[in-house]
């Protein structure tokens, strides 16, 4: 990621404004496993609450924050989410971001992508074939 | 007390033979001949005048029932009598009695009462159960045939006259005139709408007339004795002799040929050995079979047992089927029992009949056992009421009138029940 | 004619009417369940109830009461009210409130009348009865729990349809509506149950769980499975006919339709022909309109030219073909496709001429080879009715099962030279005589000496015509009204070899003879037709063009278009007149209205739907004599034609009602 496309995008990590925000106030929590940076402030707001931050790696899209930093996101627990989530289970899945507008979207039966199968609906017909 | 000269039935208990011998040694089938040429509209005159009443539940006046019938076949139809025998009423059993004891009383009668209507022949359409009755009256019907009293020229009085006899399957429902005649006929036992009636159009399109086995088979004694000495007896418009059946709670069930208008007290002194416990120990009195509403002790004891006397105590003659609680029996019980009986019966054709007397049976069950509120009684008050002359025939009156009757008079019994049984339920619950 | 008051206004009704009939005349609504105008009176729904002076202080069912001079009605008392309340109440206790699933929820009388006249609660605490299935065939389906006895359809079976199937057993609130033995029932008419039932019990088999009335377009169209011409109503969703129902026309189909009429539209979705097909090297292969239409010109068939309508063409069509061999310079046109050829010279012998709705008043009538039962079954129906009324029936041909009592006369046209007594006799007697010339012995050549029998029996007299064919094709009186015959029938043509032949939906043809022909099927169903073709062009069935059909009867009468063709299909119209551009000839007319136009200014009695008029019977001589024996030219009721042989549900019923096999699903 080069310099110039840091300054004039806003659709990648973070943008100037927040970066140089960051290295003032921010405090480095933790790191998922898709390299999101998780901050948080390090001074309370008048109620006494911190704010907490995250940096995307690649692309801004916030279904990629996996559930256990989410709850952090939200002011759930005090350190990173290791320290008071219980360990994943075997048969937990890795967190996938929302699959809308990517190949790996959900296609109903008989969607053409999936080779046009469905049941039948009103209108159908059989067309006659020759050798029938 | 009815004098033993002027008893129609002589044989009421078979203390003689039924045979056709026997019966002519009582002056059965005395110069028949001779009553039939008085002529077609003589004979209705004098039932007329003698003032028959139906004698199988509604009361409608015989002579009058007959004069309906065509006076001529205008298009070649025959005209027909029916002969309703299927005596399935609970606490009926009277026609029993004649057709096993007496039945050339009625194979007599259904001749002249059949040439009276100009009828063609008679059918007699007689209960399933009622086996060895059947069997003795197609004896009777035979020997009558022999003796040329029947059929070709009956009696030799020139008219072609006669008799056949149907058995039911025992449905209830067949003894209602048209559901009689569609059985007849070999279709399913169900009323039929009126009009067109039956003196129109009945036994296979044919003006029919169909009475009850003893509103014909006292028809030649009317003759025979003249109407005036039949509507000597009773009160006015309830004339004559009348078989009362008398069973439940009395110290001796009978059959008995009773002047009309007597005494209820009298009647069961004279002739039942009173009540079981004294007249004290009388709950109700259910005076006309099943179909009529019960009538309590106070006001049954001085009522005179005719049509119009039964009816001002809120009830009917019907059979004159007396059915004696006293205060052992579950009244509730008793009506539920009934209504269960015309569940079972309903025909199923009419709405309020086949969906009510279910429904009606079913709330009796549970009144039974307080299982209710109070509530539903009045609830099933108003279902007899939409039950009670919304139907074809009379089968939902019928159902209707037991619980509306018990609902009148023993409305404190069932409120008992039902507190009693919540009081339990409360207990148990606790 | 007694005058009565109903609700407090006078009026006048017809003699014999009955009360609930005198309150329709005043205006007032009556519920009801088990009354029927069609049918005989039961009386045993008891909602109808009314208050009536004089008479017994309870309400009568005005259904079974006649309405008599100086009556006072109520329908609005509180009795009456109660009444209804009442009877709804019952009738409610043991009906299952399913109608979230029940197939007649939006079309159910009991639905509508206890929002009418029913209480908004229910007291019966009890549990409801249940009754189990019955089987009643391949079409009507039966969920007993919801039959509320009204005995419309035993009386319909029994009434109607001549056949005693449905009946009730067992009594009280057991009573139960079923088959003989749960035998399917199996009759052409059966389906109309379907339509009589006021509530869910008996339903559509094959439309179970389709669609809801509510989402239908309905579509006023004629019936093409046989020449009756049955008013129907198409009711589709999209681009599928989803059911038929039949429409009320007193003179055509009173208020029933055949089950196939009703059955078949389920082939409208199958076997479809939705491309164009030409034959290259031997083998029917998909190709383009253009191809097509270059192939055809190619053949350059000139004057040689002839064309064969099938049995389910509008007339539009068959004038649109004419005009395009006309234009040619050929009049090779055929419709009688199985090589009959009785004249035709004279419409008013080869029309049903005394009607269907006077059929019903004859008094002798004598069937020469027709079984009326699978070609004309409604028309079946009448007769039924005028057997009622007293009529005698005598049948040439074999045997079938009739729904009346019929002498049968042998199965030889000869008979018809020698009647025995008994018809001479009845026929002496009878004011209203009639003779019906089916199809069968129209094959077997008793049309001369049916013909002849005009006067012998003297079928003809004041105001009554008693000489009557019935044809079995729905195309066949439209295409002899166009002039869409020859003198030697198709042999004719055949003779001709025509270097193209135009086949119109023709299904049933013998190909044989047109070998050498250039063989273009226009039509909608992939069939005997289309095996047998050179070109194929997709074309639209009856339910997919408007057009007008003529029955047997000479009814002219005109359907509208439901749905569109599917695929590259078209019109047939358009196709004709794209295929007259292709071979260069004018024929007059460019779009639908020009071509009714034309058509009607040709033939003025298509342009007016009614019975058209054919004049008089032609005269004739002695009879002549003919022979031959009597074969019935429907040996499948269920698959006559292309659209029901495509249709799965009267494959079904023709598997299991014709065929016997036991196809009934298990457990179900």
């Amino acid at each position: 990621m080069n310099f110039l496309s840091k300054i004039f995008t806003w659709w990648n990590g973070a943008t100037i404004g927040t970066m140089l925000a960051a290295w003032r106030g921010f405090e480095h929590v933790g790191t998922d496993a898709q390299g999101n940076k998780y901050y948080r402030s390090k001074k309370k707001t008048g109620d006494g609450r911190e704010r907490r931050w995250v940096i995307y790696e690649g692309s801004n899209d916030a279904s990629r924050v996996p559930s256990e930093w989410h709850g952090w996101l939200h002011g759930l627990g005090e350190d990173v989410p290791e320290s008071f989530l219980p360990p994943a289970r075997i048969w937990e899945t890795d967190y996938t971001p929302n699959a809308t507008g990517t190949d790996t979207r959900y296609l109903p039966q008989g969607a053409l992508e999936k080779g046009g199968h469905r049941a039948r609906a009103t209108g159908d017909y059989e067309a006659w074939s020759p050798d029938a | 007390m009815l004098a033993d000269k002027d008893r129609i039935f002589t044989n009421l208990y078979g203390f003689q033979d039924w045979g056709l011998k026997a019966a002519q040694a009582r002056g059965d089938w005395d110069d028949t001949k001779s009553l039939i040429a008085r002529g077609h509209d003589a004979i209705i005159e004098e039932i007329k005048t003698s003032g028959l009443r139906g004698r199988g539940g509604a009361g409608f006046p015989t002579g009058l029932k007959w004069s309906f019938m065509p006076k001529e076949s205008k298009d070649g139809r025959p005209s027909f009598l029916v002969i309703n025998a299927d005596e399935s009423e609970p606490g009926s059993c009277k026609d029993r009695e004649i057709i096993r004891h007496d039945p050339h009383k009625l194979i007599e009668g259904a001749l002249v009462a059949g040439y009276a209507m100009r009828a063609r022949a008679a059918y007699i359409y007689i209960r399933g159960e009622y086996i060895r009755e059947a069997e003795v009256l197609q004896k009777a019907i035979d020997e009558a045939y022999d003796a040329g009293l029947i059929g070709k020229n009956a009696a030799k009085s020139g008219y072609d006259f006669d008799v056949f006899l149907h058995r039911g399957a025992g449905a209830y429902i067949c003894g209602e005139e048209t559901a009689m005649i569609e059985s007849l006929e070999g279709k399913k036992g169900q009323p039929r709408l009126k009009p067109p009636f039956p003196a129109g159009a009945g036994l296979y399109g044919c003006p029919t007339t169909v009475n009850n086995v003893e509103s014909i088979a006292v028809v030649p004694t009317i003759l025979r004795r003249g109407g005036e000495w039949f509507a000597g007896f009773g009160r006015e418009g309830n004339a004559g002799t009348k078989l009362f059946q008398i069973s439940g709670h009395v110290e001796k069930p009978c059959v008995v040929e009773e002047e009309m208008s007597i005494p209820f007290k009298d009647l069961i002194e004279k002739h039942c050995g009173g009540i079981t416990g004294g007249w004290d120990n009388l709950l109700a009195v259910i005076p006309g079979g099943s179909s009529v509403p019960l009538v309590p002790a106070e006001q049954i004891m001085d009522c005179p047992m005719d049509f119009d006397g039964l009816k001002e105590v809120g009830s009917g003659l019907g059979t004159a089927a007396v059915i004696v609680m006293d205060k052992s029996t579950d009244i509730v019980r008793a009506i539920s029992r009934i209504s269960y009986f015309y569940k079972h019966e309903s025909c199923g054709q009419c709405t309020p009949c086949r969906e009510g007397t279910g429904w009606m049976w079913r709330v009796m069950e549970r009144l039974r056992v307080g299982q209710s509120s109070r509530e539903e009684i009045d609830m099933l008050y108003e279902v007899t009421k939409q039950v009670e002359g919304h139907t074809i025939c009379a089968l939902g009156d019928a159902a209707a009138w037991p619980i509306q009757g018990l609902l009148k008079h023993f409305r404190p019994e069932l409120e008992r029940r039902i507190d009693e049984h919540a009081e339990f339920t409360k207990e148990a619950a606790e | 004619m007694p005058n009565v008051t109903v609700d407090g206004t006078e009026i006048e009704v017809p003699e014999g009417a009955t009360v609930l009939q005198a309150c329709e005349l005043a205006g007032k609504e009556i519920p009801r369940f088990c009354y029927h105008e069609r049918l005989s009176i039961a009386g045993n729904c008891r909602m109808c109830l009314v208050e009536v002076k004089p008479g017994p202080p309870k309400p009568q069912a005005s259904c079974a009461l006649p309405a008599t001079e100086g009556q006072e009605i109520r329908t609005d008392s509180e009795m009456v009210k109660k009444a209804r309340e009442g009877v709804m109440e019952f009738l409610l206790i043991n009906h299952p409130l399913d109608c979230p699933i029940c197939d007649q929820g939006g079309e159910c009388d009991l639905q509508d009348q206890a929002m009418a006249y029913g209480r908004g609660y229910t007291r019966y605490d009890e549990n409801k009865r249940a009754v189990t299935e019955k089987y009643m065939g391949p079409l009507i389906k039966t969920i007993m729990t919801r039959c509320i006895h009204c005995t419309r359809c035993v009386r319909f079976s029994e009434e109607v349809a001549g056949v005693d199937e449905i009946g009730a057993l067992y009594r009280g609130e057991n009573m139960q509506i079923t088959t003989y033995l749960e035998q399917a029932a199996e009759h052409e008419l059966s389906a109309n149950v379907i339509d009589l039932c006021p509530v869910g019990a008996l339903t559509s088999r094959p439309y179970a769980y389709e669609a809801r009335p509510w989402e239908l377009k309905k579509t006023l169209s004629i019936d093409v499975s046989d020449a009756m011409g049955s008013n129907i109503t198409l009711c589709s969703r999209g681009r599928e006919v989803l059911r038929v129902l039949p429409r009320i026309n007193d003179e055509v189909n009173e208020e029933w339709i055949t089950d196939k009429a009703r059955y078949q539209v389920d082939g409208l979705q199958r076997r479809r022909l939705d491309k164009v097909f030409l034959r290259k090297r031997g083998k029917l292969v998909e190709g383009s309109w253009d191809e097509a239409f270059k192939a055809i010109a190619k053949a350059k068939p000139g004057k040689s030219i002839a064309a064969i309508a099938g049995d389910m063409v509008d007339c539009e069509t068959m004038f649109a073909a004419k005009a395009l061999v006309k234009a040619s310079g050929s009049d090779l046109v055929e419709s009688r496709q199985t090589g009959m050829d009785y004249p035709t010279g004279n419409l008013a012998a080869v029309n049903f001429n005394t009607s269907f709705a006077e059929i019903e008043n004859a008094d002798a009538v004598l069937i020469v080879g027709s079984n009326l039962r699978t070609e004309a079954a409604l028309l079946n129906v009448r007769i039924r009715k005028a057997v009622k009324r007293g009529a005698k029936v005598f049948v040439v041909g074999p045997e079938w099962e009739t729904t009346y009592p019929a002498e049968f006369l042998g199965d030889d046209v000869s008979v018809l030279g020698k009647l025995p007594k008994a018809v001479t006799d009845a026929f002496k007697d009878a004011e209203r005589p009639a003779l019906i010339l089916g199809a069968g012995g129209l094959a077997a050549g008793a049309y001369d000496s049916a013909l002849g029998l005009v006067e012998t029996l003297g079928l003809v007299k004041d105001g009554w015509n008693g000489f009557n064919v019935v044809h079995t094709a729905a195309a066949r009186m439209g295409a002899l009204m166009l002039g869409f015959a020859q003198d030697g029938g198709i042999a004719d043509i055949a003779k001709a070899k025509p270097k193209l032949v135009l086949a119109l939906g023709a299904d049933e043809v013998d190909w044989e003879p047109f070998a050498d022909s250039l063989k273009v099927y226009i039509g909608h169903h992939g069939d005997k037709g289309a095996h047998a073709a050179d070109i194929i062009l997709p074309a639209a069935s009856y339910a997919e063009k408007p057009g007008s059909y003529v029955n047997t009867e000479g009814r002219v009468q005109f359907a509208d278009k439901a749905v569109f063709a599917p695929g590259d299909a078209r019109e047939d119209w358009t196709i004709l007149r794209a295929l007259a551009d292709a071979l260069k000839v004018k024929v007059g007319f460019d779009n639908f209205a020009q071509l009714r136009a034309a058509m009607t200014e040709e033939v003025p009695a298509l342009a007016v739907e009614g019975l058209a008029d054919y004049g008089s019977l032609p005269k004739t001589g002695k009879a002549a004599k003919a022979e031959g024996k009597i074969a019935y030219p429907i040996a499948d009721f269920y698959l006559t034609n292309p659209i029901a042989r495509a249709s799965t549900t009267m494959q079904r019923c023709s598997a299991e009602l014709i065929h016997g096999e036991d196809v009934r699903e298990a457990a179900e």
